[in-house]
């Protein structure tokens, strides 16, 4: 038997994007003074140490920078998802961010392929942005 | 401490039970949530994150990393202590091992063990006193470019290991051409292929000429991690390296001793590294005859 899903755990600077991404957007925090788009979230601007940002909604593309396929069981709740696809993805607006690739077969990716964002609802709580090739 | 006489000799210790304790299983089944919902987990998936890039920007990979696993599992046959002692590691072996975090399969991963290491540091002065050959501290650079995998923009370079590098040997005031081995840190056999691109040895994508025909092994003209390294004897964090590196400028490895048994040059020089993190921290040492 699989075990319970792993979810995210939220902090007062990570709170506003999880909560974003339950509603299917992925939304970044935006320097005010150098327009730095950053992750993870924070309470100053790692470029330039400012205090203001407003969050953005990013448009969802991105490249894969890098990528790994797990085909070992780490923890029992992937035991299923073998072998399962982690990477980072570069995202248009310019964050990284830490995720799955998901409806490709892991020989057929890439560095640098194209990717946008996919919803994975994994509870009433939670909804991880995963990505998959940009078709074409 | 030591300049200042608040002390004489500083013992420098690691001990860890890693087959059974929790320590080690840690860095290996454990990360923050917001990675561990994804499915990643440890230090493997983040030195395969940083892999993959290089094998996407200078073509590292498995062609590269099998001269370095088997390289210092050669090394490992001669060293009665190493894990893998017993167990020679032919190319068929290598490629044949179970995919792990791909593109690391098991043997571009380094030995969970029991088991520790201690080095003592004293003066120059008073260590010409002791039992043993004294071995001097001729450079060290450190260098930790950041904290976040995903942010990294290192993975294939610039690491830690390129200031790191060359702060130690301006302080040693040698070159690269003075290095009469290298003792690296290898948790994976990435990170000797980056570390020791980083450092000069070889032009970046070159690694897989400069590695293969020998160049580490017994016999070979730049002989790199003569104990087995973390890959083959034993992981003890960045002591490996280091105890292995002063051990052999003393003269007391035995049958893996540097010099005409192994038919290498005798060291006067030999370059340890040392890195934290994935990527993230890097420490570089140079040891010399005294």
């Amino acid at each position: 038997m699989a075990k319970e899903k792993i979810v995210p755990a939220p902090d007062a600077d990570s709170k506003p994007f999880w909560e974003a991404c339950r509603d299917h957007k992925l939304k970044f925090q935006k320097c005010a003074a150098c327009g730095e788009v950053r992750w993870p979230a924070s309470i100053l601007c790692p470029q330039c140490h400012c205090r203001d940002a407003r969050w953005i909604e990013a448009s969802g593309r991105g490249i894969i920078h890098t990528f790994v396929v797990y085909h070992q069981v780490f923890n029992p709740a992937f035991k299923d998802q073998i072998p399962y696809v982690v990477a980072v993805v570069e995202l248009e607006e310019g964050p990284r961010l830490l995720t799955n690739i998901v409806d490709s077969p892991p020989e057929s990716l890439s560095c640098d392929l194209p990717v946008e964002v996919v919803w994975d609802d994994i509870s009433e709580e939670f909804s991880l942005p995963k990505f998959r090739p940009l078709p074409g | 401490m030591l300049d200042a006489g608040i002390c004489n000799y500083v013992a420098i210790s690691y001990g860890h039970s890693g087959l059974w304790g929790g320590g080690m299983r840690q860095l290996l089944f454990n990360t923050r949530p917001s990675e561990a919902c994804f499915g990643h987990f440890g230090a493997v998936g983040r030195y395969a994150l940083a892999a993959q890039r290089g094998m996407h920007e200078f073509s590292s990979g498995p062609e590269t990393w099998k001269h370095i696993a088997m390289g210092q599992r050669k090394w490992a046959n001669l060293n009665p202590a190493a894990i893998m002692h017993a167990k020679p590691m032919s190319e068929a072996d290598y490629h044949g091992a179970p995919l792990v975090v791909e593109p690391f399969r098991l043997f571009d991963s380094c030995q969970m063990n029991d088991g520790g290491r201690a080095i003592i540091v004293t003066s120059a002065e008073r260590a010409r006193d002791l039992k043993h050959r004294p071995v001097l501290i001729m450079g060290m650079g450190q260098h930790n470019p950041s904290n976040e995998i995903a942010q990294a923009r290192y993975l294939a370079g610039p690491t830690g290991a390129h200031k790191a590098g060359r702060a130690a040997f301006a302080m040693a005031g040698i070159g690269l051409d003075d290095v009469d081995a290298c003792q690296i840190y290898d948790c994976f056999t990435y990170t000797v292929e980056i570390t020791m691109q980083e450092y000069g040895f070889f032009g970046r994508g070159e690694g897989e000429n400069w590695f293969q025909g020998g160049t580490i092994e017994p016999g070979g003209t730049m002989p790199v991690n003569t104990s087995g390294g973390q890959l083959s004897e034993a992981y003890f964090m960045g002591l490996t390296p280091i105890a292995e590196a002063v051990m052999q400028l003393m003269g007391r490895c035995g049958p893996r001793q540097l010099g005409p048994e192994t038919r290498t040059r005798e060291p006067q020089v030999i370059l340890c590294s040392d890195n934290g993190g994935a990527l993230q921290s890097h420490s570089c040492l140079i040891f010399g005859r005294g």
